[in-house]
């Protein structure tokens, strides 16, 4: 029983091959049919691998485009990175991230995107961080479709100064990461073609996650703080 | 039908006519009316939302207490405040409480609408309970309450709105 259908699979998937299709859709019983059909996309899928225009089997891992950054992307990143644009490396080199000084910010963020062999297309997210003795910084992950290469980029400034050139327009996604990033730290994105308080109502006052921040007393004539005595 | 549900009691003409003819004050009339019709404006803000629907789902059933879910304050009687109050949705939790016609309840469910709840101490951006903006009628505790609960809060406030007595002038 097996064997025939087997016989009749192979059949009717060579003819659909060569263009024919009814003799598959004619199959009375639905799991022949079926299992013709699971069969057929097997053979397709056999035969565009063996053409030379093939799609990245990304799965395969070792038949892709050679992935430059064996070992420790953010080293090697950070490596060429400073190659590329010197005197942007801020600090030391490190395993975790790579350490930027925020001026080339905006070209850096570019160049990392349509490089041919970094591909970093996907902004994962923006944090912000308030370091203490007078220090922010924003955290930024990327991570490559393509090369499967994930790094962390550091940007310090200080909070005198505190202004990083936006990348919204590079990552689309950025918009909103940075209007976060700047609801909560008062990091300035300059460049930025929106840049709104995204969670707080927009006549609130400080920045709720740095360290020092105080919270204000009233928010239109209603106590904020609370304010029922002896609850406690 | 518990005790109070009955129409408020007649005096001498009570059961004097047939079970098709009503009578009953005025005043005592509508109290009962209003009380057997709270339609509830749906506010949900956070997780007691969920519960609130399950509520009004059809497992318990709020429509058996006459509490139908409108979604605009000018058809509510009752403001169902279900979950997190922050201090960018008190400006309007009170504009909405201002259109909703005359007579209107507050329902303040769950701990963050009755006193800021978890982020009682360090949310800076929560409004600490919803009666600073509002007043509130009844008080639902629990975090968030079950639909048990929030039928228990609607049961209580029908009493009150029943005990009510819209025509009689106040004195003193």
């Amino acid at each position: 029983m097996s064997d025939e259908r087997d016989k009749l699979i192979a059949e009717v998937v060579e003819k659909a091959l060569r263009g024919d299709m009814d003799e598959i859709n004619n199959i009375e019983d639905r799991v022949t049919r079926s299992k013709a059909k699971a069969a057929l996309a097997k053979a397709k899928r056999a035969q565009t691998a063996d053409s030379p225009h093939q799609i990245e089997a990304s799965d395969t891992g070792e038949s892709t485009a050679p992935n430059t950054l064996s070992g420790n992307p953010n080293q090697k990143v950070g490596e060429r990175i400073s190659e590329k644009f010197p005197d942007s490396r801020d600090g030391e080199v490190a395993d975790t991230h790579i350490q930027l000084k925020p001026d080339q910010w905006n070209e850096i963020a570019t160049w990392l995107k349509t490089e041919e062999d970094l591909l970093f297309d996907s902004l994962q997210c923006i944090t912000g961080m308030d370091l203490g003795e007078n220090v922010l910084e924003a955290r930024y992950n990327l991570h490559s479709m393509k090369h499967r290469n994930a790094i962390e980029i550091r940007i310090a400034v200080s909070r005198e100064i505190a202004q990083i050139p936006s990348i919204e327009q590079v990552w689309r996604i950025g918009d909103w990461f940075e209007r976060e990033t700047y609801d909560m730290y008062g990091i300035r994105f300059t460049g930025h073609r929106d840049l709104r308080r995204i969670l707080l109502p927009e006549d609130w006052e400080g920045w709720p996650l740095r360290k020092d921040y105080e919270v204000q007393e009233t928010y239109h004539g209603i106590m904020v703080p609370k304010v029922k005595e002896g609850w406690e | 039908m518990s005790e109070w549900r009955k129409l408020p009691d007649m005096g001498l003409l009570e059961n004097k006519f047939n079970d098709n003819v009503i009578v009953a004050k005025l005043d005592k009339l509508i109290s009962w009316s209003r009380s057997t019709s709270p339609w509830f404006f749906q506010f949900g803000l956070a997780c007691c939302a969920i519960e609130m629907m399950a509520a009004a789902a059809s497992r318990y059933d709020l429509m058996r207490l006459g509490m139908i879910p409108r979604s605009s304050p000018r058809q509510a009687d009752v403001m169902i405040v279900a979950g997190t109050v922050t201090m960018k949705m008190a400006l309007r939790v009170k504009k909405l409480y201002e259109q909703m016609a005359n007579p209107k309840y507050v329902v303040a469910m769950g701990s963050c609408a009755t006193s800021g709840g978890p982020y009682w101490q360090h949310g800076y951006h929560v409004l600490k309970g919803v009666d600073i903006v509002v007043p509130v009628d009844v008080y639902v505790p629990g975090c968030p309450p079950r639909p048990e609960a929030l039928i228990e809060g609607i049961l209580k406030l029908q009493e009150q709105i029943l005990e009510e007595r819209p025509l009689t002038r106040k004195t003193g």
